[in-house]
């Protein structure tokens, strides 16, 4: 999964010279949190609705920045910007090392979107959600070679198609499998995988 | 009245397939055996124009062919051809059938019946455009649009183990319609969908109703949720008729499922639908089978629906005759009373957490369809 397949476009964006003020009411208006701001065709800065609010509270610490009427006099200037083609989990370690909200997507110079933790969580959903009808198996497998060939070996052979599949690293050299197959009847594949050595954790074994 | 129709059984995935027409010439041949079975009106098939009033012609296409034994390409990306759906001769007659069966009870509820009875269909995952489940045309949806487009408001119950998401899809928009489907939680179980926040879109807002219970529910937690869920959401909708879809596989025998109601939930749950049917859809309901994949379970369940239904006396013992021949036939022993055995199954440790959950669920669930629902 790519940037550009989570990406928002076209973005609203703000020039330097917009004051405080319009662009307050064109986050509110929007139901956004930040604008980049661009001049000539060039991203210049980003200001965020915390930047607005900062600038003009009195409950900053350092007080409300007496000058400050302009876009251009608060925004951040040195933006963290991601490219279409970056993966996704690039986008979301470096918003989550930089503690941001956000990364306008540039191409060749150009604003051609903008990517929010938002937008990254629809990807988690996208990641492990159910687009199909379908059971649900999670097996625990040794973090060895050709352990996940074995497992999708036997469902091809039960001729099950898999919809989705999901690994995460647990401790002591094991991944966690969660795999989701177009059957209801999982159990009878948790069972035939017992019997093949696997250790499957759902659907469990009835004890009766 | 009761509907049924001995060519139901034609709609037969195989021998090695979980949805069995054996749960049905085994259920009627135990209500004979009990001197119950009174002669069933006997439905006609469903035509195609019925079936493409919920379904694609794309699909209908299809199924056609595959049941003339033509090969058809894409047939898996229609949910047909695979291990829960396989074709086999015959298949668009079949499901026709079991439509037929459904639309016929709808039929007569229109014309002033008031309680129907239809020994077969529900299936209940067959979507729009697409078979699913053991579902190949959805039986339940052409008799809730028949009823809907001759101006009734249909309240629909789901109470199978797996979430009613055929029925939910087709008519997720729609107001003249309120589903229900209790099931165990989608995380874990087929199809994956029934979350409490699927509430229908625009006109349908709030009337999609999803309880998605934890896998291990037991008896006293279901009936708790149930009773609170289902008498408040009927009587804010009021609905003309009610349509309930009583699949036996939330029964702690049945393999493809985790949930563990007993026979005794069972007899609760049938006398309670017919009673909210009376006080809140005029005494119109129509009531259709659905999964169930334990026979020894599902039969005695769906007995024990067809006894309730006709406010029969709950025999204890099940003849021994019958007994005696489904035990040969199926070589397996048998439960040999219509209600399970007390304590049927070890203690579960985690039952208070459950029952918590489950009553979270129904809170949430509250939340989210109150504002659309009640006014």
């Amino acid at each position: 999964m790519l940037v550009q397949d989570v990406m928002r476009f076209p973005v609203i964006t703000v020039g330097p010279g917009v004051t405080l003020e319009e662009a307050n009411r064109l986050l509110l208006e929007k139901g956004i949190r930040h604008l980049p701001v661009m001049e000539e065709g060039r991203l210049v800065g980003i200001i965020t609705d915390r930047d607005i609010r900062l600038a003009t509270s009195h409950l900053n610490p350092k007080g409300p920045c007496p000058g400050c009427a302009q876009v251009g006099e608060v925004m951040t200037r040195e933006v963290v910007t991601a490219h279409p083609l970056d993966p996704v989990e690039e986008a979301a370690r470096v918003m989550r090392e930089r503690k941001i909200g956000c990364l306008p997507v540039l191409e060749d110079g150009a604003l051609v979107g903008i990517v929010t933790g938002i937008d990254l969580l629809d990807a988690l959903l996208k990641l492990t959600g159910v687009t199909e009808p379908s059971g649900r198996l999670e097996v625990r497998l040794p973090d060895r070679v050709g352990e996940l060939f074995r497992l999708t070996g036997f469902l091809a052979k039960r001729g099950v198609n898999i919809h989705s599949l999901l690994s995460y690293p647990e401790e002591e050299a094991f991944v966690r499998a969660v795999v989701r197959v177009n059957t209801l009847e999982t159990h009878l594949l948790a069972e035939g995988l017992r019997q093949e050595g696997f250790e499957v954790l759902w659907p469990p074994k009835k004890p009766w | 009245m009761v509907i049924y129709r001995d060519e139901y059984r034609l709609y037969n995935f195989g021998p090695s397939h979980p949805f069995s027409p054996v749960r049905l010439e085994m259920l009627t041949s135990l209500l004979q055996a009990l001197g119950v079975w009174r002669e069933p009106l006997v439905p006609g098939e469903a035509t195609r124009e019925d079936v493409l009033s919920v379904h694609s012609e794309r699909l209908v296409k299809r199924v056609e062919a595959a049941s003339r034994g033509e090969g058809v390409p894409d047939l898996e990306h229609y949910g047909l051809g695979t291990g829960d759906t396989p074709v086999f001769p015959g298949m668009d007659r079949a499901a026709r059938i079991l439509v037929g069966g459904t639309l016929e009870g709808a039929r007569r509820i229109l014309a002033g019946e008031k309680r129907v009875l239809q020994l077969g269909g529900g299936l209940h995952h067959a979507q729009y455009d697409r078979s699913s489940g053991f579902c190949v045309y959805n039986d339940l949806s052409v008799a809730i649009r028949h009823l809907v487009r001759s101006g009734l408001r249909v309240a629909y119950l789901d109470i199978d183990v797996h979430h009613g998401d055929g029925v939910q899809w087709i008519h997720y928009e729609e107001k003249e319609v309120l589903t229900i489907s209790l099931h165990e939680s989608g995380r874990y179980l087929f199809p994956g969908t029934g979350h409490v926040h699927e509430i229908g879109r625009g006109e349908g807002v709030g009337r999609k109703l999803n309880l998605p219970l934890e896998p291990f529910t037991e008896d006293e937690s279901y009936l708790e949720v149930f009773e609170a869920l289902v008498p408040w959401a009927l009587g804010a909708f009021r609905p003309d008729v009610l349509v309930v879809q009583a699949g036996a596989d939330a029964h702690f025998l049945d393999p493809l499922a985790d949930l563990l109601l007993t026979t005794r939930a069972y007899e609760r749950l049938f006398r309670l639908v017919l009673e909210y049917a009376e006080a809140y859809a005029g005494g119109r309901i129509l009531l259709t089978l659905g999964g169930g994949y334990s026979l020894d379970a599902t039969v005695r369940v769906w007995a024990l629906l067809y006894l309730v239904f006709h406010g029969l006396p709950l025999p204890e013992r099940l003849p021994e005759g019958w007994l005696r021949e489904w035990e040969a036939r199926l070589g397996q022993p048998l439960t040999p009373t219509l209600h399970d055995p007390e304590a049927p199954y070890p203690e579960i440790p985690r039952r208070q957490e459950i029952e918590k959950r489950n009553r979270l669920t129904l809170e949430r669930l509250t939340e989210l369809v109150r504002p659309h629902l009640v006014h």
